[in-house]
């Protein structure tokens, strides 16, 4: 059956299947890297197809759009997409931490969300991470969910997402200044008596989602450059340090 | 508690930065300030895809009264989901105009499941359908590129992609249409999106 799906992708990618087979694909792309990345390609090929469309709208549905728009709530965002992106699996460093406690205000989570290419990463965890995906949908969507953002030295940004009442995070790595082989990016739980590992990327990554379980009286997160495995004790300066509300 | 997720902490120095406004003008950076709430990038965001979402919808629909609302219901959805955007996995514009697209075959289709609506059928379309979209493709670079680049297609190719995807037909009318067989339109679809991919990332 999965060799039908492959030759669906075009025909997908151009919305030309019947509703069965649109869920038969996109379930596919979810646990086929190659489909996946098909159709992405296919799909930015396919809405050039517009370029020859284009006609200047009637100057009332602007207003009409402008005017629901400001009566019409944002959703707050869903943690997988169909059409799962081409993107190489990163493995996800899996924390054990101590108690680390934040919160992260649910309003704000679109926004973060959007920022930090969260579901980008959560599209592929899925298949293979799904209890530390779940956990993450858990903090994403707790009620009492904050959300602390930095944009790093060197590029990139770093977004926490925390929810008190779970004392459970999710660390938002994405596109840090590019890193050799030979080097990591470590993210540090920094409280006042001092820091503790959170975990390190794997070497030359510089985009990676962690989730962490135990937040306690943890002020803020910081993301070092280290050798390749991580070090100790951070080197300074560090490239982010997101504070968390307290 | 805790004070707003976004703001300075109150102990450290707010190293948190506000949304930046560089690039702002690029769809992504217009998506991205939509899905915090800002009215004014969401707006902004309307003049640059808008002719884009109506046009296609007109298009596929045939129906400017119809097309209106489609694009409304678009541009609203939008607005309301720029949240799940992330440009890691895909351009804005494919982000919006495959939502478009979507909406706007889905009213085809319900229309056509509900019979109330004929839609035209037959294979003498499939000119119609490609010359007219080629006619209209006339001044802009980009249309010249779509051009160009549905012209390195094969006959078959072509008329599979553009029914499929001007017409709003799926894989098995377009192989009604064409009197030809169900997986050879499948493939031809397929090997057709290749070539205009890889034809359209030359021309960029
Ligand atoms: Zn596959």
């Amino acid at each position: 059956m999965s060799t039908e799906v492959h030759t669906l992708i075009g025909a997908w990618a151009l919305d030309a299947v019947d509703a069965d087979e649109r869920r038969q694909v996109e379930e596919h792309l979810t646990e086929c890297a190659s489909c996946a990345q098909e159709a992405g390609e296919l799909r930015e090929a396919v809405w050039r197809l517009s370029d020859v469309t284009l006609a200047e709208p009637p100057a009332a549905l602007r207003e009409r759009v402008l005017a629901e728009v400001r009566r019409t709530r944002q959703e707050a965002p869903l943690v997988s997409e169909p059409e799962a992106a081409p993107k190489p699996a990163r493995r996800v460093p899996r924390l054990r931490l101590p108690r680390l406690r934040l919160a992260v205000g649910a309003a704000a989570l679109a926004a973060v969300a959007a920022f930090a290419g969260v579901f980008a990463t959560w599209a592929v965890l899925r298949p293979e991470e799904s209890p530390t995906a779940d956990r993450m949908t858990a903090v994403l969507e707790a009620p009492d969910a904050e959300v602390a953002y930095q944009e790093a030295d060197g590029g990139g940004r770093v977004t926490v997402v925390a929810s008190e009442s779970l004392d459970e995070a999710v660390v938002v790595v994405s596109d840090l200044a590019a890193v050799d082989d030979d080097r990591s990016y470590q993210v540090w739980l920094v409280d006042e008596a001092g820091q503790e590992s959170a975990g390190v990327m794997d070497a030359g990554d510089s985009s990676a989602t962690m989730w962490i379980d135990g937040l306690g009286d943890t002020d803020l997160i910081g993301v070092t450059e280290e050798p390749a495995g991580g070090s100790a004790a951070p080197t300074l300066p560090m490239v982010a340090d997101v504070a968390l509300p307290a | 508690m805790f004070d707003t997720g976004a703001g300075p902490g109150p102990r450290r120095e707010p190293r948190l930065t506000a949304v930046p406004d560089a690039g702002a003008a690029t769809p992504e950076a217009l998506l991205h300030r939509t899905a915090l709430g800002e009215d004014a990038a969401f707006a902004a965001l309307y003049d640059l895809m808008a002719p884009r979402v109506y046009g296609l919808c007109v298009r596929v629909l045939r129906d400017p009264a119809q097309a209106e609302e489609v694009a409304q219901e678009v541009l609203v959805e939008v607005w309301r989901t720029a949240t799940r955007f992330d440009e890691h996995r895909g351009s804005a514009g494919a982000w919006i105009t495959t939502i478009a697209h979507r909406r706007a075959v889905d009213r085809v289709r319900s229309a056509q499941a509900a019979g109330d609506r004929e839609r035209r059928a037959a294979a003498s379309s499939t000119e119609t359908e490609y010359d007219s979209v080629v006619e209209a493709a006339t001044s802009r670079l980009e249309h010249r590129q779509v051009r160009r680049c549905l012209k390195t297609l094969t006959e078959l190719q072509r008329q599979a992609v553009t029914l499929a995807y001007y017409g709003g037909h799926t894989y098995r009318q377009v192989a009604t249409l064409l009197e030809a067989a169900v997986p050879t339109v499948k493939t031809r679809i397929r090997d057709g999106l290749a070539k205009l991919r890889d034809c359209l990332e030359v021309a960029r």
